[in-house]
């Protein structure tokens, strides 16, 4: 993308007013998105995505810039204002890159940028129909197929050299069931960091049946009643309610300036002694993963809480700084117009001690959600919602009708000793997760849980 | 390359290839952003980015292709690419490449103060300061941002279109951080303008007062009550709720507002407009992501729906001219529709403490958390966490949190009992659109809490 030579050259006039790290990332990012509604392939978004972000550090203080163009004079100029912004005294330093391969985890059998549109159209109408054609009631689909195909280069005033191709296919059905006036959707939206071979694995006709089945459910199903109740969490995209009540909340970004409900907690039982949660960047093929983070640093396995005791925070250089820790290899940023920081991967909690049955069983009244849609969290108070996509009431330890419209609400710090039970089912799921360094693939996933008593928002 | 020389051999490669009907769109901007944590400036940042989007019109179907990258291949590939792009699509006769004649609304080049990166700092600084200095409970972690943003647009197309636009604002916001025994909380509040209007001490303080009302919150009991939306919240509901008034939306089935045009859809009471040029706003937009002249508009009209939001393709469908809404998100985006300047007007209620008062006793609601989730634009349906304060006897009480409040978007326009005076517009999140307004009152609201 960029030579050896100029990088160096970049990096070194990044250094010139005293800095004592610089960083440049270099990005070329293709995204191919083909989207379907009203039984057509309505639109393709194509897009290249293509600049440089570069950084400087002088101790804990931060210089950013970014650029578009990747002209010598412009990329120099850019180094330029980064450094005068600093303002110390030049240190004359120089810089030798020295290339590191890390290997690849995440083979890819089937590159989408090479394949025709019209395989993927006939990929993403399999879905689409499923879905349409799953019931009368269904009375709109919308359905897309993005691709993306990333190709990241790493250099730094260590000598560090480094890149990284990651590809990642997804394919999202909306499925809107009416009667009545009435209209309520289902979703379902597998991915991974991997090829068209995705397909092979998970058949686009069962993503478009599930969302199909999600949507009549809750068209069925009648208003939850609010109040606080006892909550049985499926597993998959249940995950994100450790994602949120718990996740954000370990990120260095909220650490190391002291806005976090965790801070100086490490070492201490912040959760159910039954709990133990992981952040694991390695897993092969898996959404949230990758083979170096966004500073070069290659991806880990992090115990974030075992058996209830806080093990890990996930951490980025610069906050590592602040922190006086290491990176855990967890920087990440959506691109190269974003300024990266500490961010999950596939954060998700282990399989527990209990049965699932006993867990359904347990519950008098309460609520079973089966499928969750998302949330968001304040890392510092710890107040987190997300909404249940598909819940259904539990009565004398069995599952009943179909509810429609819960949402949960707690603090972050409360939920997690709450979670009383947990099963062994364990499964994970697919996000977009949103934050300051911009949206990026997340994977989040549990067993199925069971939270003590929580707020549930209804009507 | 710059973006005028790669104009010309995207549009000289479109003409080689016999293409009759395309357009190009481009969008640049400059941003300078300073942030604050604690008492220093822990963060600078500068940018330089554009890119830009090609459309063309082939076998009757639109395609498109967008690039950050000019140079000669990339002008090349954005044609190829496109007309490729085109050829799969199934969507024949609502294609439109717009043609020259609109009379565009005359904006005044923004003539706002371009602040040095030290004015910036200085500025994130003073905000910092006076955070800490506003209330002994501030505490590290606290901190302020200062963003200038400079970006342009341009838009040309086959047919003789050549539109530019410009905007600059600055912004600056507070986060401070208050702490209460072993509880943390977080305020926020954020002014956008030109630079010498930003007073650093009201920014610092009203985020300050975010954070430090909350302080002895506690939740309420489940049951139904009148609640009062702050303007705030308004703004918030409008924009969560926006598709609800797209054409394209209606026309999918995805909106209970499809051919509903003249009727009553919300109470007497409601009025809601879009206005591109509203006084209020830093965004003054004069053509939208199609070429076509933006202009005024009720939408909903004392509770009687006066139209749905439209772009060229859903006007041609519904015999109708374009709104001028057809708006692009990103550069890369496809045409959807978005407003510009979206409000609930003021509704003679009178002042915040006047609409306490028209309350008498309930729920001022002044935060609402989790609408990408838990509030569908599709069926009108929210569960939302929310925060605020009891109003006990037409007065403002203690502060109220970790409670949810729920409803359904179409029936809430129906019970909106009265719209206050105490009108806002909020700086945009993202995109163009700014949405705004006064508070309202809707009595009985289901909220769930202790």
């Amino acid at each position: 993308m960029i030579s050896k030579t100029l990088l160096t050259r970049v990096l070194e006039k990044a250094l010139s007013t005293g800095a004592d790290f610089a960083e440049v990332y270099v990005e070329h990012t293709n995204e191919h998105n083909i989207a379907m509604i009203d039984n057509k392939v309505d639109s393709i978004t194509d897009q290249l995505i293509s600049g440089v972000g570069m950084r400087i550090f002088l101790g804990t203080r931060c210089v950013t810039a970014s650029c578009t163009s990747l002209d010598e004079d412009d990329l120099i100029a850019c180094a330029g204002r980064m450094a005068d912004a600093l303002g110390g005294v030049p240190a004359n330093k120089t810089v030798r890159l020295q290339e590191r391969l890390f290997g690849d985890i995440h083979p890819i059998r089937i590159v989408p940028q090479d394949t025709a549109n019209s395989v993927k159209v006939d990929l993403l109408k399999e879905g689409y129909f499923a879905a349409k054609n799953y019931h009368q009631d269904i009375s709109q689909v919308r359905a897309n197929l993005l691709e993306v195909d990333h190709q990241i280069l790493i250099a730094n005033s260590d000598g560090l050299y480094a890149q990284d191709r990651q590809i990642r296919t997804r394919m999202t059905v909306n499925a809107f069931a009416s009667k009545n006036g009435e209209t309520q959707s289902g979703s379902c939206s597998p991915g991974r960091r991997m090829g068209l071979e995705l397909f092979d694995m998970i058949s686009p006709k069962s993503i478009g049946e599930e969302a199909a089945r999600q949507a009549l459910v809750m068209l069925s199903a009648g208003y939850i009643k609010a109040g606080r109740m006892p909550v049985a969490i499926e597993n998959g995209f249940g995950g994100v309610i450790f994602h949120e009540a718990c996740g954000h909340s370990l990120e260095a970004s909220s650490i190391a300036p002291g806005q976090s409900q965790f801070c100086g907690k490490l070492g201490q039982q912040i959760a159910n002694p039954k709990l133990t949660a992981l952040d694991d960047g390695t897993i092969p093929n898996a959404w949230g993963s990758m083979n170096i983070d966004d500073e070069g640093t290659p991806a880990q396995r992090k115990v974030l809480i075992e058996n209830g005791i806080l093990k890990s925070y996930m951490v980025d250089k610069l906050n590592g700084r602040r922190m006086g820790m290491e990176s855990t290899g967890s920087s990440r940023r959506q691109s190269y117009l974003f300024d990266p920081t500490s961010r999950m991967t596939n954060t998700f909690i282990a399989n527990g001690p209990d049965r699932n049955e006993d867990i359904i069983s347990s519950i008098e009244y309460g609520l079973y959600a089966k499928a969750m849609g998302g949330g968001s969290v304040n890392p510092v108070t710890g107040a987190f919602n997300f909404s249940v996509r598909e819940g259904y009431i539990i009565r004398n330890g069995k599952i009943c009708e179909p509810v429609r419209g819960a949402s949960l609400i707690g603090k972050g710090s409360e939920i997690i000793m709450d979670i009383d039970m947990i099963g062994n089912n364990l499964d994970t799921a697919q996000g977009m997760c949103g934050s300051s360094s911009g949206s990026i693939p997340t994977e989040v996933g549990q067993p199925l849980i069971r939270v003590a008593s929580i707020t549930v928002g209804g009507r | 390359m710059k973006y005028t020389e790669f104009k010309e051999l995207v549009m000289a490669a479109a003409a080689a290839k016999g293409l009759t009907e395309y357009e190009l769109y481009a969008e640049e901007s400059d941003n300078i952003s300073a942030e604050t944590l604690n008492h220093e400036i822990s963060a600078f940042s500068s940018s330089s980015v554009t890119g830009a989007c090609f459309r063309c019109v082939s076998q009757g179907k639109i395609g498109y292709a967008s690039t950050e990258l000019y140079d000669a291949s990339e002008a090349q590939r954005l044609v190829d690419d496109a007309v490729e792009n085109a050829a799969i699509l199934e969507t024949e006769g609502e294609a439109f490449i717009h043609a020259p004649g609109d009379e565009y609304t005359k904006v005044e080049e923004p003539t706002v103060t371009v602040p040095s990166a030290s004015e910036l700092k200085d500025l994130a600084l003073k905000i910092v300061e006076a955070s800490y200095a506003a209330d002994e409970r501030i505490i590290d972690g606290t901190q302020s941002n200062t963003r200038f943003k400079l970006s342009r647009t341009y838009l040309s197309n086959s047919k003789g279109l050549d539109l530019a636009r410009t905007s600059a604002f600055t912004s600056a916001g507070s986060y401070p951080i208050a702490k209460d025994g072993e509880e943390m909380f977080s305020g926020f509040y954020s002014k956008a303008g030109d630079y010498p209007e930003l007073d650093p001490l009201s920014i610092a303080q009203k985020g300050v007062e975010d954070a430090v009302s909350q302080i002895g919150a506690s939740s309420v009991p489940t049951g139904t009550y009148d609640v009062m939306f702050s303007n705030h919240v308004t703004s918030m509901l409008l924009s969560c709720f926006l598709s609800i008034f797209s054409a394209e939306s209606a026309q999918k089935g995805m909106s209970r507002f499809a051919g509903k045009e003249g009727e009553m859809v919300a109470a007497p009471c409601v009025t809601l407009t879009d206005d591109p040029f509203c006084e209020e706003s830093l965004n003054k937009i004069p053509f939208d992501g199609e070429g076509v002249a933006t202009r005024y508009k009720d939408v909903v009209k004392d509770g009687k729906l006066v139209t749905l939001l439209h772009n060229l393709t859903t006007a041609h469908k519904a015999g109708i001219p374009s709104t001028g809404n057809g708006v692009k998100a990103g550069y890369a985006s496809q045409v959807s529709i978005q407003p510009y300047n979206f409000y609930l007007a003021k509704g003679g209620g009178g002042t915040t403490e006047e609409m306490y008062a028209h309350l008498n006793d309930g729920l001022y609601i002044t935060e609402l958390n989790g609408m990408h989730a838990g509030a569908s634009p599709v069926t009108g349906d929210f569960s939302l966490a929310s925060a605020g304060f009891l109003v006990k006897d037409g007065k403002k009480g203690g502060p109220v949190k970790n409670f949810t409040v729920s409803g359904n978007f179409y029936q809430l326009l129906k019970d909106i009992a009265l719209v206050g005076d105490d009108w806002e517009l909020r700086p945009p999140m993202r995109g163009v659109s700014c949405y705004g307004g006064p508070s309202f009152i809707v009595k009985g609201m289901s909220i769930g809490g202790k």
